[in-house]
């Protein structure tokens, strides 16, 4: 059971996975909420200052996941929120995300590839949210 | 081979030789003018090349190629390959692959080139086919992908409730469960129907018939997506030959599309989905859908129909669109697209009555 006062953000553009995930979340003790878009996600962690985001890489809403990252790392206040990536692309299209080291491009402190093995991401949590 | 093929081979002149090799032959010198040109070099871009510039017979150019492999042979003496666009005078284009090999006068100078110009237009293709194969099995994947997350999370949820004895919460991922499987029934459908070219089985059917059957499969699914469906259907549209199957699954694959717009579209509280079937004038019927969505954008609508295009994100390959171009090809229709951002978008699929190809200005 994760820590009570955790709060989570989950940024991504298909709301049937936004609804599962945080019924996943909430059922291990976290507080959660979600965000449809890029923009909605931004403003929502600036308001909510969460401990960890979860966010859809590839989202084709306002802006992509990766923009979200970018201004995350960018923002002072935001940038030590750890992040984890979930794709869907990670293996086919032979992107390789953790080759890339600009922090001003992407760098999330961990991927996820789809379908998301939940056990193993709440252990990543956890590690994460010191 | 026998001695008289021997001497049969022999009465070819080096010329004759050259000139039935089945690609472009040509010596050129060092202003790039062409000295010598083979028969098919000819036969394409007329008999008048002699002396004339390389890059203005094959280019119509009045400057030198950039990159040119003649000239980096006339450099350093060695053979050279380049890729090379050739437009042709009736409009053909020729991918061509053009080897470059000096020609030494008696001291070591080189004083001329030859070029061979190959047509590779067929592997290139085949490379595009092979390269367009594998990135639809990479978005497919990520479909199916999606879809597994969707029945996992689902599934997750349904046990959830159950183990809550929450009957609202299992019946809320038991929605999801279905919906992925709805979606991967349409993958496969639309895999199976892309795997091969099929002619269409026509029948006389009513239009109307077919444009009702399919809209009222979608009737529970639009529901349960909080989107209203409506179905415009003119009873007096003929029966005309059709391919019941393939237009219902090229209609279902645009109802689909504009429902997943709907839901997608986050702007709106309330979305519509419109399907008609009605005369577009005398000779024709249309079938049109028509969603008051997000609409598209410029870059979008311009490769809507281009294979495995997609902009639905986590939830499309683009493999439905390539579908549906490919059944309003077989049955010599036309598709418009009318967009506006923030509006929506109407798809409407134009067919003759008579089944005859269209002759729409």
């Amino acid at each position: 059971m994760g820590n009570t006062s955790s709060k989570i953000v989950i940024v991504d553009d298909n709301t049937d996975y936004l609804f599962t995930m945080k019924t996943f979340l909430t059922r291990n003790g976290f507080e959660v909420e979600t965000a449809h878009d890029g923009q909605t996600g931004i403003d929502l962690i600036r308001k909510e200052h969460p401990d960890l985001i979860l966010l859809d890489v590839m989202m084709e809403t306002t802006f992509s996941g990766f923009e979200v990252c970018r201004q995350i790392r960018n923002d002072s206040e935001l940038k030590n929120i750890p992040i984890i990536g979930i794709t869907g692309m990670e293996d086919e299209l032979g992107l390789k995300f953790d080759e890339y080291d600009d922090a001003d491009y992407f760098s999330p402190d961990a991927f996820f590839d789809k379908p998301v093995d939940k056990d193993a991401l709440l252990k990543k949590i956890k590690d994460l949210i010191v | 081979m026998s001695s008289s093929n021997n001497s049969g081979l022999m009465d070819l002149t080096f010329k004759s030789i050259i000139d039935a090799l089945p690609c472009y032959v040509m010596i050129q010198d060092l202003d790039f003018n062409i000295l010598f040109a083979n028969q098919k070099l000819k036969i394409d871009f007329g008999d008048d090349i002699i002396d004339v510039s390389c890059y203005s017979v094959l280019k119509d150019s009045h400057h030198q190629c950039s990159e040119c492999p003649v000239k980096e042979t006339f450099k350093d003496k060695k053979v050279h390959i380049s890729e090379e666009t050739i437009h042709l005078s009736d409009g053909t284009v020729n991918e061509m692959i053009a080897y470059s090999a000096p020609l030494f006068d008696a001291v070591g100078n080189v004083t001329a080139c030859i070029k061979l110009l190959v047509n590779v237009g067929t592997v290139k293709n085949t490379h595009k086919e092979l390269v367009t194969l594998g990135q639809s099995i990479a978005l497919l994947s990520h479909d199916i992908k999606n879809i597994l997350e969707g029945l996992q999370g689902g599934a997750y949820v349904v046990e959830a409730g159950i183990k809550d004895e929450d009957m609202e919460l299992s019946g809320r991922g038991w929605n999801i469960v279905k919906k992925n499987i709805t979606e991967i029934t349409r993958i496969t459908q639309n895999i199976l129907y892309s795997a091969k070219e099929r002619k269409p089985r026509r029948q006389t059917v009513s239009p109307v018939d077919v444009g009702r059957h399919t809209g009222q499969l979608f009737e529970e699914k639009a529901s349960s997506m909080g989107i209203q469906l409506l179905l415009q259907l003119n009873p007096k549209v003929p029966r005309v030959k059709l391919d019941s199957t393939g237009i219902s699954r090229m209609l279902g694959n645009l109802i689909w599309n504009s429902l997943q717009a709907c839901q997608k579209n986050t702007e709106k509280n309330k979305h519509m989905v419109c399907v008609r079937v009605d005369h577009y004038d005398n000779y024709h019927f249309m079938y049109e859908v028509e969603d008051n969505a997000g609409g598209m954008d410029k870059k979008t609508r311009q490769n809507l129909f281009k294979e495995f295009f997609s902009s639905k994100g986590d939830s499309g390959t683009g493999l439905g669109l390539m579908v549906v171009e490919r059944i309003i090809r077989n049955h010599h229709g036309r598709i418009e697209v009318l967009t506006k951002p923030d509006k929506g978008s109407l798809f409407r699929v134009i067919f003759r009555l008579d089944n005859k190809k269209l002759d729409l200005k």
